[in-house]
């Protein structure tokens, strides 16, 4: 019952933004560290418009930069060059405006807080942001009623990050951005967050943009698939992935798929 | 990196509780203790070990009968000693942590000013300290105080520091203020580490005390203990001894207590 509130409350929010804006929108970006000679370029010339409500994975070899592109969009990494528009605002009205959350590799749980507390962290810090979901609600939607009480150190490494999905998704963020969230938990426990994270994301209508190093999991969440290249970091392919949602974890199994990810094998080849 | 959360938390094993489980696990200590006493008392009668040289347990356990009043009034001032040395000392160095942390420039200019001071014997200090504060109260709890503050200061800064740098990244883009970050943050992952600090100052805080106590004083544990020797009364001495570390022991399970109502997490970094 508490899902279906949030879904029809993030419809509401969807159709009320221009759906033809895109969600995030970047032109020209670079990315330099340090500076003089010793200075690394870690993107240069990203130009790509994410449409709202879209899922994106970013897949790239490692030091590719795809990171740091998600990082410049948090507001969390300054850009050298070019523009970010998040939602027709700069990354840093956007932070302020919590128009976007960030889900870590690591979960970053207060360890000192149940799992309900670790959740309702950012309505307490950063002045609380305008809207905010049912706490307890988002705990069921990742699957983690009754565990309200735990502590993190009671929860195992694929409960500690659904309770920083719900932490993200608290501030109901019109874009959530994903860092490898994913990376340091067992297969199996990974396909059955991925696929509950394309549940959840049909069920709020968010924008995801969702960094990987697994060309299945970038094919298997993304309505599009956005390949960098390393050295610099900078876009290879914008590619759209033409299967139908929702998707079951046999889809892998299916010719169609093989396909798609042997297509982004030999992408990334030639990066 | 991957799985971060893990290595630096753990929850404290809990026993399921038996029937006598404190009796039982202590039973072993208690009977030893008591092996203990009853060999030195028959070492004592045995060698028939003059009184002045090596009282027996019996002789002590009358010390205490006769000298109870002697006891008590000198119980008191030490007490009040440690306890104003504790606070004080462990104030200044939660204060000076906080300045360190906030401050490079203050961490250069007094760390190594602290490092010295650590390093002269605090049995040196104490005739300094006479000579200029006199007779009074105040040497002695300055005494406390400055053997409480280095072990507070050291664990302090660590503590305060040992926030992971995506925490840090998390509180960012949440737009969390600097004194957020400090009081939701910071001030709860130092816990564990000041009060690691704390159990240790609750009994050094009773040594300083009684060491100010030895170099010029007239009343108080340390006073009675000089006292006591120079007349030859062994009894009172040993009685003497063992009120100052019971004072200290019970510092200790204060500070211990206070310590698990406080910090239902534990953070394995401490050890």
């Amino acid at each position: 019952m508490a899902v279906a509130a949030l879904e029809k409350e993030s419809a509401e929010m969807a159709s009320a933004a221009n759906p033809h804006k895109p969600a995030v929108s970047i032109k020209g970006l670079d990315v330099t560290f340090g500076g003089g000679e010793g200075a690394v370029t870690a993107l240069s010339g990203i130009s790509v418009d994410i449409p709202q409500g879209s899922l994106v994975t970013m897949l790239g070899p490692s030091g590719c930069g795809k990171s740091t592109l998600l990082r410049a969009i948090a507001d969390l990494v300054p850009a050298s060059a070019g523009e970010i528009a998040v939602l027709g605002r700069t990354p840093e009205q956007a932070r302020k405006e919590r128009n976007f959350s960030f889900v870590f590799q690591d979960s970053t749980l207060l360890p000192w807080r149940s799992a309900i507390d670790n959740v309702r962290l950012p309505l307490e810090v950063g002045g609380g942001g305008k809207a905010h979901a049912e706490p307890e609600a988002l705990l069921e939607l990742v699957g983690l009623k009754g565990r309200e009480k735990a502590l993190p150190a009671e929860l195992s490494g694929g409960m500690r990050q659904r309770v920083s999905i719900a932490r993200a998704l608290v501030t109901k963020p019109k874009i959530l951005l994903m860092d490898e969230p994913f990376g340091a938990l067992d297969e199996i426990t990974r396909d059955k967050l991925n696929e509950e994270l394309l549940r959840i994301w049909q069920e709020t209508g968010t924008t995801v943009m969702f960094v990987t190093h697994s060309i299945p999991e970038a094919a298997f969440l993304g309505q599009y698939v956005l390949v960098l290249a390393s050295h610099p970091g900078r876009v290879k392919e914008f590619m759209p992935i033409d299967l139908p949602y929702p998707r079951k974890l046999k889809l892998r199994d299916t010719i169609e798929f093989v396909r798609i990810t042997a297509h982004l094998r030999q992408l990334l080849e030639e990066c | 990196m991957a799985d971060a959360t893990v290595q630096t938390v753990a929850r404290a094993p809990r026993q399921p509780s038996r029937r006598w489980p404190a009796i039982e696990d202590k039973l072993p200590s208690i009977i030893a203790a008591i092996g203990l006493v009853a060999l030195w008392q028959l070492i004592v009668w045995g060698f028939s070990v003059p009184t002045y040289m090596a009282p027996g347990p019996l002789d002590v356990i009358n010390a205490f009968h006769e000298n109870a009043a002697t006891l008590w009034n000198n119980f008191w001032p030490t007490l009040f000693e440690a306890a104003l040395g504790f606070v004080f000392g462990n104030l200044v160095a939660i204060l000076l942590a906080i300045l360190f942390v906030y401050s490079g420039t203050a961490e250069r200019a007094f760390y190594p000013i602290a490092v010295f001071i650590n390093t002269i014997p605090i049995i040196a200090v104490a005739p300094i300290l006479v000579l200029i504060f006199g007779n009074g109260y105040l040497p002695k709890v300055i005494i406390a105080a400055l053997i409480c503050f280095f072990p507070t200061l050291v664990n302090m800064v660590r503590g305060l520091k040992a926030v992971q740098p995506a925490t840090l990244e998390l509180m960012r883009v949440l737009s969390a203020s600097g004194s957020e970050v400090f009081w939701k943050v910071r001030i709860q992952s130092s816990l564990p580490f000041l009060f690691a600090a704390l159990k240790i100052a609750s009994t050094t805080c009773v040594i300083g005390a009684i060491v100010a106590e030895w170099i010029g004083s007239n009343y108080g544990l340390g006073a009675l203990i000089i006292e006591a020797t120079y007349n030859f009364r062994s009894p009172l001495l040993y009685a003497t001894v063992f009120v100052a570390a019971l004072l200290a022991v019970s510092l200790f399970v204060i500070v211990s207590v206070a310590e698990k109502k406080l910090i239902r997490w534990k953070s394995q970094e401490v050890h």
